[in-house]
């Protein structure tokens, strides 16, 4: 039905002349023999009908309304507290119904089996005694926090917000890259850029893609549903660490949506176990903190005592029951790299199911056998330190030099528990404006969906944030070296459509 | 609501007016010397004087050049050093609005926003070369946008209670010194009548009062009605007593019955003062009435405008330590509003 949208010979030049897909990876929009996929037909037949000079005056008003609207992250390495937009590329992703109600179970059904993770680890550790995952593993994680063993979580659901990374190989098939299940952020430029989208090009929406804006209303729901107190006397704050953190627009942005405070590590104190809030009024109560600040700066008294940042003896009352943080202390060793792997067999043990979601096959060095494949193969993986983020601490082994993969080589037999290796993954493609060339060109892509649950079960915000690597051939999305991002459709699943209407992968 | 938020909407409030004060008191200087037969340096030294800005502009450019008017206006609007620069004001009340985000509108970030951006174009500084009066309406305007925008988008609560006294007391500030300009622009000389005339009508027209005044005094323009316009008319926004009331108000309806909360023991102000804000507006403006009924000859209003600009610097302070609440922890860290929040007096 889409077919008759698209316009083969356009009379004017289109930004989607001469595009063709990178030999080797997924397509999201276009096919391999230049025509739309069927479910994007809508939204490439919006651009097919663009000159380049429209949609460069697009992109430019797209720009500029983030700009004004201050919608920006501050890079830390400029002193001068420079603020940059997170750059947005219009041409959506868009993706089937269908297939997106698949990644969904699979989201909820990985998040189920974390979070009986978490709850199991700092509590009976039967999943250790049980020998289905390594002890040494878990336990030797920089990331398991064990003086929290013990401590119950106020709210009873410790991943309540989760963003989890993934990426489309060149089947088409999706699958989990990383987990984020301590502060995962990106979320506000989901919202944004649907926003600017209907600013800039009223005519690309329609129905038949699913809303966002309904993300900040969940997520307050969500907040009160883990409160300690009832919903309607709880009081929920924003913690942030303040406006020279990059994501402070997003924490400002959430706390605006939400109506709640966004409050600053001072504006707290505890006193008898309990949290208040500095206010013109004297102090009151506080039962709920989404928190943005990474476990360290928390609570000075039980984290870090050489820090000056936190909230004193938070933890105190976060052991009483009286406080509910979300996301909870001590999630870091779900998301551990070095613990990834064992995700689907965390899946098999609580939830005795298979994993509906595919995820990247990962050899860990820590293991005799997979540390000797990986060192005869530098040339081929992609090493990644276990506690790095952000791109960083990484090898491209097949666009490495051989001094890159003999540093890589000492490293890792200095320290195997640091290091973990995947074989390169042909991420998919986006038709993405280039500004230097006026055209589109296929970059590659990933997805950080968003996932809120609630002790009565998960919400999946439809889409979620799709970084794009703006730089030709780079497979690096990060906004801190030279990502972007786009609008993700989620296409309204036709009701009687077949659960397995899979596309054939090319 | 959240003290250091609080903190945050009233200096949003103050830098707001400051910065359309300033563009004002520029333009209308600028007219003033075309309007009256005076040496120019006569008229941009006491412009200095008053923004409480001589001793750091004489440091760093040399006394002669306080009469400069090209120095003068690119030192009142460039120069990021000087703390009332409309440069350093707009994005102090930027910095300001960036951390309340969440509690402005989005109308009202976007407009102090825009005109950070703008202030920071390659074209405004050709703008402000080429055509200086446009660059000047450009700045008042949009800072009367902003504060038009907060009226009529914010909920009207505590927030804009906050912002709006922040705005009330800053003007009081800029009032009090716009009429202590006249008191240095003839000390330098004693003038002719038709010279004070043109400095009177410049006075009004830096407080946006020359029309509004002549309605109430049909162009009978002296010292004695101009003065007593900008200091006692309690109709007009701008006059000191209008925004003393309107402070009053403001702090009433905050703290109603005068039940201010005990002020923090700050360990960097040692005084800690009994009497609460809101009473001691009170007290400023019936002193301010009792004046009112006496006012009779601008002889010795500097001595009145000083004693108001300096207690409304007391009750400033005092409103800051109010802020912070009372406390029942050691924790405080009120010395980083201080810093981000700088006074100019």
């Amino acid at each position: 039905m889409f077919t008759t949208c698209f316009v083969p010979h356009a009379v004017h030049p289109t930004p989607f002349d001469d595009y063709r897909p990178l030999a080797g990876a997924f397509d999201e929009m276009v096919q391999g023999n230049g025509e739309p996929r069927p479910h994007a037909g809508r939204a490439y037949s919006v651009f097919a009908q663009l000159t380049p000079e429209e949609l460069m005056r697009c992109q430019q008003l797209a720009e500029l309304s983030l700009f004004n609207q201050g919608v920006t992250f501050s890079v830390y390495s400029d002193s001068r507290g420079t603020e940059k937009i997170f750059p947005v590329c219009l041409v959506p992703r868009v993706i089937e119904g269908a297939e997106w109600n698949r990644v969904e179970r699979g989201l909820m059904q990985r998040i189920a089996a974390l979070n009986l993770f978490l709850d199991d680890i700092y509590g009976p550790q039967k999943i250790l005694a049980d020998n289905a995952v390594p002890a040494d593993l878990i336990l030797g994680a920089k990331t398991y926090v064990p003086r929290l063993r013990g401590i119950k979580a106020p709210g009873g659901v410790r991943i309540a917000i989760a963003g989890i990374d993934l990426i489309r190989d060149n089947a088409g098939t999706f699958r989990v890259l990383e987990d984020n299940v301590r502060t995962p952020s990106g979320v506000s430029y989901v919202l944004e850029n649907r926003r600017v989208t209907k600013r800039v090009l009223p005519q690309a929406m329609d129905q038949s893609v699913r809303p966002v804006e309904q993300y900040p209303i969940e997520l307050a729901a969500t907040l009160r549903a883990l409160s300690p107190v009832g919903p309607s006397e709880t009081r929920a704050v924003l913690l942030t660490p303040g406006p020279f953190n990059s994501a402070y627009f997003e924490h400002t942005f959430l706390a605006r949506h939400m109506g709640i405070e966004l409050v600053e590590a001072s504006d707290l104190f505890v006193e008898g176990e309990k949290v208040y809030v500095r206010t013109t009024h004297g102090p009151m109560r506080v039962h709920v903190i989404y928190r943005r600040i990474d476990d360290d700066y928390l609570d000075p008294s039980f984290f870090r005592p050489d820090s000056l940042l936190g909230v004193p003896d938070l933890m105190e009352a976060y052991a009483a029951g009286n406080v509910t943080l979300i996301n909870a202390p001590g999630n870091g060793c779900a998301d551990d790299k070095a613990v990834y792997p064992f995700v689907p067999d965390m899946i098999q043990y609580y939830l005795g199911e298979e994993p509906l979601l595919a995820q990247v096959d990962t050899y860990v060095c820590a293991r005799d056998e997979d540390r000797a494949y990986v060192l005869e193969h530098l040339g081929e993986l992609v090493v990644k330190a276990v506690d790095e983020a952000g791109g960083y601490g990484m090898l491209m082994g097949p666009q490495s030099t051989r001094a890159q993969r003999e540093e890589f080589r000492t490293r890792i037999l200095a320290e195997p528990r640091k290091y973990i290796a995947q074989h390169r993954i042909e991420l998919s493609t986006c038709p993405t404006w280039d500004p230097a060339k006026q055209k589109l060109g296929p970059r590659r892509v990933d997805l950080r969906p968003f996932v809120l649950t609630r002790p009565d079960g998960s919400w999946v915000l439809p889409g979620g944030l799709t970084r794009v690597a703006l730089v030709e051939g780079s497979y690096v999305v990060n906004s801190s070296q030279g990502g972007g991002s786009k609008d993700t459709w989620v296409r309204r699943a036709e009701p009687d459509a077949p659960a397995s209407s899979k596309e054939t992968p090319e | 609501m959240i003290s250091r938020v609080a903190d945050h909407c009233f200096w949003f409030g103050r830098y707001l007016d400051r910065a359309e004060s300033t563009a004002r008191l520029l333009q209308a200087t600028r007219a003033l010397v075309f309007d009256a037969d005076i040496p120019v340096t006569q008229c941009w030294q006491p412009l200095v004087i008053v923004s409480g800005e001589l001793p750091s502009f004489v440091k760093r450019y040399g006394m002669e050049t306080a009469g400069d008017g090209e120095a003068v206006q690119r030192y009142m609007t460039w120069e990021l050093e000087n703390y009332v620069s409309i440069h350093s004001s707009v994005r102090a009340a930027r910095d300001c609005a960036r951390q309340i985000r969440d509690v402005i509108s989005l109308e009202c970030w976007e407009e102090i926003n825009e005109l950070f951006l703008w202030l920071e174009l390659e074209s405004t500084k050709q703008l402000y070369q080429r055509n200086r009066e446009e660059f000047f309406r450009h700045v008042r305007r949009s800072t009367q946008l902003c504060l038009g925008i907060v009226r009529g988008t914010m909920l009207h609560e505590e927030p804009m209670r906050f912002l709006w006294l922040g705005t009330m007391i800053e003007r009081v500030g800029q009032t009090a010194r716009i009429l202590d300009m006249h008191h240095h622009t003839m000390a330098i000389e004693a003038a002719h009548d038709v010279v004070q005339v043109a400095v009177w009508l410049s006075l009004l027209r830096a407080c946006s009062g020359a029309e509004v005044f002549m309605k109430k005094n049909q162009g009978r323009v002296t010292a004695q009605s101009v003065a007593q316009f900008l200091l006692f008319e309690p109709a007009f926004p701008r006059s000191l007593r209008y925004c003393l009331r309107a402070a009053r108000s403001i702090l009433s309806e905050i703290w109603p019955n005068t039940a201010a909360p005990e002020p923090v023991a700050h360990p960097m102000r040692s005084s800690v003062v009994e009497r609460r804000s809101p009473q001691r507006t009170e007290e400023l403006c019936d002193w301010l009435d009792e004046r009112a009924k006496t006012f009779a000859t601008v002889n010795g209003i500097h001595e009145l405008l000083t004693t108001v600009v300096d207690e409304t610097g007391a009750i400033c302070t005092q409103i800051s330590a109010e802020v912070q609440g009372p406390t029942r922890t050691k924790a405080t860290s009120p010395g980083q509003t201080q810093s981000q929040s700088q006074s100019s007096t």
